[in-house]
């Protein structure tokens, strides 16, 4: 009995998410074309511009760790000619979007609940209502959208940072020349592997835009709700970037060949 | 520069004074126990299922690269699985455990903090390190290599069945543990349990200098995730680095 009970229950919540998923979902995509423009910079400045230096660590993280790791076996396979193309491979189709996606629904995505969070709390969104004024049209919509192209954005930079950083982690601990590098990495991949990852990066930060805004208007307490909000909105946001990096890393596998 | 120095330097202040605290205290053993439940057992499916699917996707990327160069992925199984014991297994699953529990222990923290519950602690003769920071870092030193080890079993099991059903390479294959050697499952170790020391200090730093309203603990959990989540890179470049720089 108390199994059915939490089995029911958990259908139930996982319906209301489902739902409001596609509320937020089908509202931001009416407002989008009355989006609020100032709102837009701000959004982009925050998003964009201040998770720079985080992206940039990421990115220089990932390339040293990436090429530590291929490392290991190119060199026990005697490829080592082959490391370029390997590492290039490695952060393109997935540790580049994979880090990116969770450290950045660690920074947006908890950092966008919180603020939702804050407001819904605090009344203003209710407020904004009272006023006449449609909340996903100046608030939530811009969000999105400036989430959206920071993700896009800044995951060109990062690939470009890791690959440099990969490029010089593979002369400092393999000795490898940088030219050898660049030599493979040019040679054997396409445009077409630069997109895959911008791809990803791109439907990560969809998901962790979405999720966290529905997670920042569903807040309903006090302080208390608004630290479960954030917390809600990274577990979430990266639990949605597994299961998608399973399905489009089948998908795009399957249909590049 | 100086947010730099204090992302190294506050959780390295924050440990020694746990640790001073919790000497002149004592740990409440009840509390840690306590508290090891809720990081395993809150973190454990996510733990779990997210490494179930980044094990299938890494599947899915040696097969693609195999298929480039030497025909089967049967070739490339050992060299992965040594790969995910010693490097992904304990990377990945600690960055899960960090977004879960860091963004739970700082927005806890930072709720008592704002509302005066640690003040409330300190009148009532209580200390907030050994009371509320120990038992978390006890909890995570003990817990995380458990989730990792779980994470990586989890990730083994959908890659080999993964291999096994979507490719048609016997997925006992990739589950060879020909390369794997002590020095492995010393990296893997090492990597989670500083990562595991690591989640709590700076998820505790991050709640406890919270001060203000709703809006500080919106804050306190963002930063709290970001260091969490950074340092665990951090901690795994450095244990990877040092393997690499002995040739071990």
């Amino acid at each position: 009995m108390a199994l059915l009970t939490r089995l029911g229950r958990t259908a139930l919540d996982a319906l209301r998410g489902t739902g409001a998923l596609g509320l937020v979902v089908g509202r931001t995509v009416l407002a989008l074309p009355k989006l609020e423009r100032r709102e837009l910079g701000r959004a982009l400045v925050q998003f964009g511009y201040g998770s720079l230096p985080l992206a940039l660590a990421t990115a220089a993280l990932a390339g040293i760790i990436v090429v530590l790791q291929s490392g290991i076996y190119v060199q026990r396979f005697g490829a080592r000619a082959f490391l370029g193309w390997a590492a290039g491979y490695g952060v393109l189709w997935e540790f580049g979007p994979l880090l990116l996606g969770l450290i950045m629904s660690a920074r947006l995505g908890a950092r966008n609940a919180a603020e939702l969070a804050l407001m819904q709390v605090g009344g203003q969104i209710e407020g904004l209502r009272g006023i006449g004024l449609d909340p996903f049209a100046i608030l939530v919509a811009p969000r999105v959208v400036a989430m959206e192209v920071s993700m896009l954005a800044l995951s060109g930079v990062t690939f470009a940072v890791a690959i440099l950083f990969e490029s010089v982690a593979a002369l400092l601990a393999l000795g490898l020349p940088v030219r050898v590098f660049f030599g493979t990495f040019s040679q054997l991949l396409g445009p077409l592997d630069l997109l895959g990852g911008v791809v990803k990066t791109g439907i990560f930060g969809l998901a962790i835009a979405l999720l966290s805004t529905t997670v920042g208007l569903s807040a309903r307490g006090g302080a208390h709700a608004v630290g479960q909000a954030a917390a809600n909105a990274v577990v979430r946001s990266c639990a949605a970037i597994f299961v998608l990096d399973f399905a489009l890393t089948s998908l795009l596998a399957g249909w590049m060949g | 520069m100086s947010g730099v120095l204090s992302f190294f330097g506050a959780p390295v202040v924050m440990l020694a004074r746990t640790v001073r605290a919790s000497t002149r205290d004592g740990v409440p053993w009840r509390e840690s126990l306590a508290q090891l439940h809720e990081l395993g057992g809150r973190s454990v499916w996510l733990v779990m299922s997210g490494m179930a699917f980044f094990g299938a996707v890494l599947v899915t990327i040696a097969n693609s690269q195999a298929r480039r160069f030497v025909g089967n992925v049967a070739v490339l199984g050992p060299a992965y699985f040594e790969l995910l014991i010693r490097e992904l297994g304990p990377a990945v699953s600690a960055l899960l455990t960090a977004s879960r529990a860091g963004a739970a222990h700082a927005a806890e923290l930072s709720t008592m903090s704002v509302n005066e519950q640690v003040e409330a602690l300190e009148m009532s003769a209580g200390d907030p390190y050994a009371d509320l920071v120990a038992p978390r870092v006890f909890a995570g030193v003990l817990g995380v290599p458990l989730l990792c080890t779980l994470g990586t079993i989890a990730a083994t099991l959908s890659a080999a069945a993964v291999a096994q059903f979507a490719f048609g390479v016997d997925g006992r294959a990739f589950m060879d543990p020909r390369y794997v050697d002590g020095w492995d499952l010393l990296a893997a170790f090492l990597k989670a349990a500083g990562c595991g020391l690591y989640i709590p200090l700076a998820a505790a730093v991050a709640g406890l200098k919270a001060r203000g309203g709703a809006e500080a603990v919106g804050e306190a959990t963002t930063d709290g995730v970001v260091a969490a989540s950074l340092g665990c890179l951090l901690i795994d470049l450095t244990v990877s680095l040092a393997f690499q720089l002995l040739r071990l």
